[in-house]
């Protein structure tokens, strides 16, 4: 079995002239649990498009559960379940029947597990889908693909339409599948504090690159925002690297720094800050702060 | 596999349908004029409704790949336990087996009538199969047609391409007549666009 259940090596996508990925690296191995973070339009859902190979790539290599994804089996699809962004599922369809057409294309079927869910969802059977709700729908394909028991799953904002109840019963579900041993989850969501509660891994994806890749205890604890106080006015220039953002008000300055070490508080320190307070920093505020359209990109501690 | 061909067969149940009112009336046609002796009458009417039945062909192909975009059905598919080849394959032996219910009762009923009315000739039997092998290609061929052109969102494109290229082969018989040449030929068409077919299908963006 590969070490590595996703693997993307130098993903290049042009749409009509326009950049979408400009050589994206990205490794997940067996267990993980990653989310991929962007603002709209930076490439996620494009990305997971070629990896399932619903898209071709413009260059590089995608590959899922070590088999290229231009040549994925029909079994090895069978290992992959996945939620698209807008739900792929047959409009005109009853919903009865495209269960059981999911079922009979299924290499293995959970129908206890998938009946919990449909009565946890209360889905209507003799509705058609284009007569669903968008939550509706987003929770039968979710039930359709957790029913398949898959080891890779992939789930392009999942919760996109679902309320409050039904995000939360999902998340609920994400966590029960994740407690099952060797289940790799490929997550994108613009809800980051779903991603914060479930990934081990984050990934965000700016301009077409990957900006940040790392575990999400260490993104944390390498981007820092700091509240520094100067006794007279602020130095001009800090001598320090990677800040992401920085913000003045008279003697006050806000920096947020990537890669936070002892060597960078030493070169603050030589400034004689009168007090330097950490803030604390959630996911989105580290992901708004490395998503500004102008800003420094966190890159890993191994390349400063 | 099965699924997906019962699925596509399911999907298309009112060409299947067409189908064979088509083939039952070409066949009540053919016994109507045996009965009553209207070789000439019964012949054009057999031959009109044959052409419908072609077109229905073409059209059952067409409204496959045009649902799947319409639809987002592929896009599923492909990310079950099933490939883009297979999930084509699948729909062409769907077709297939439309063209085939819908023709061979009618080639049935043809060597049936061959053998209670004229003499037992060798040449008969020769002819009545070169017919029946060159109209069931000419089936499959329309319905090839609709298959390439099939795969469109732009609905006035997809019929004028349907019906230009269903009348470039419709004559072919006249032409070419019933046999070798003409099997030939539809096999060659045949196997162009299908090939065309699986690259446009397997290498789009679903």
């Amino acid at each position: 079995m590969p070490d590595n259940v996703i693997e993307v090596e130098g993903l290049v996508k042009y749409f009509g002239g326009r950049c979408v990925l400009d050589g994206i690296d990205l490794m997940v191995p067996r267990g993980c649990i990653y989310g991929l973070l962007g603002r709209n339009g930076s490439g996620k859902t494009t990305m997971i498009r070629i990896l399932l190979g619903l898209e071709p790539a413009t260059r590089g290599r995608t590959a899922l559960l070590g088999q290229d994804s231009t040549a994925l089996s029909a079994q090895t699809h069978g290992r992959i379940g996945y939620v698209a962004e807008g739900h792929n599922l047959i409009q005109n369809y009853r919903v009865q029947r495209l269960i059981n057409l999911c079922k009979a294309l299924s290499l293995q079927w959970d129908g206890e597990f998938f009946g919990r869910l449909i009565e946890t969802f209360r889905l209507p059977m003799d509705r058609k889908v284009k007569e669903m709700s968008a939550g509706m729908r987003a929770q039968l394909n979710l039930a359709l693909a957790l029913a398949i028991e898959p080891e890779l799953l992939i789930l392009d904002d999942p919760t996109l339409g679902l309320d409050t109840v039904a995000r939360r019963q999902f998340l609920e579900l994400a966590i029960d599948l994740i407690q099952k041993q060797n289940r790799t989850i490929l997550f994108s969501s613009h809800i980051l504090s779903d991603v914060e509660r479930i990934a081990d891994r984050v990934g965000i994806l700016m301009a077409g690159k990957i900006v940040v890749d790392c575990e999400l205890d260490d993104l944390k604890d390498r981007v820092r925002k700091l509240r520094v106080i100067f006794p007279k006015e602020l130095p001009g220039d800090l001598y320090l690297t990677e800040i992401i953002n920085r913000q003045d008000r008279g003697r006050e300055m806000v920096l947020t720094v990537a890669n936070w070490n002892a060597r960078k508080q030493t070169i603050l320190d030589t400034f004689g800050p009168e007090t330097c307070t950490e803030l604390p920093m959630s996911l989105e505020d580290i992901f708004i702060e490395c998503t500004r359209p102008v800003s420094a990109s966190v890159v890993p501690e191994s390349e400063v | 596999m099965l699924t997906l061909i019962k699925r596509e067969l399911y999907d298309q149940i009112t060409y299947l349908v067409l189908a064979s009112l088509l083939s039952l009336l070409v066949i009540g046609i053919m016994i109507y004029a045996v009965m009553l002796d209207i070789p000439d009458a019964s012949f054009a009417l057999g031959a009109f409704t044959l052409q419908g039945l072609l077109v229905v062909f073409c059209f059952l192909g067409a409204a496959q790949m045009y649902s799947d975009r319409a639809n987002r059905i592929s896009p599923l598919l492909a990310t079950l336990a099933a490939t883009r080849s297979r999930i084509l394959a699948a729909r062409v032996v769907a077709g297939a087996i439309v063209v085939l219910l819908a023709l061979i009762p009618v080639a049935v009923v043809a060597i049936v009538l061959v053998h209670l009315l004229a003499p037992p000739l060798a040449f008969h039997a020769r002819m009545i199969v070169e017919i029946s092998t060159t109209v069931t290609l000419l089936g499959f061929a329309s319905y090839c047609v609709g298959l390439y052109m099939g795969w469109t969102s732009n609905k006035i494109l997809l019929v004028a391409g349907c019906l230009v290229l269903l009348m470039l082969i419709m004559p072919l018989f006249v032409v070419k007549g019933f046999g070798g040449e003409a099997i030939v030929i539809l096999l060659l068409l045949i196997g162009a666009m299908l090939l065309r077919t699986w690259t446009n299908y397997t290498s789009a963006a679903l």
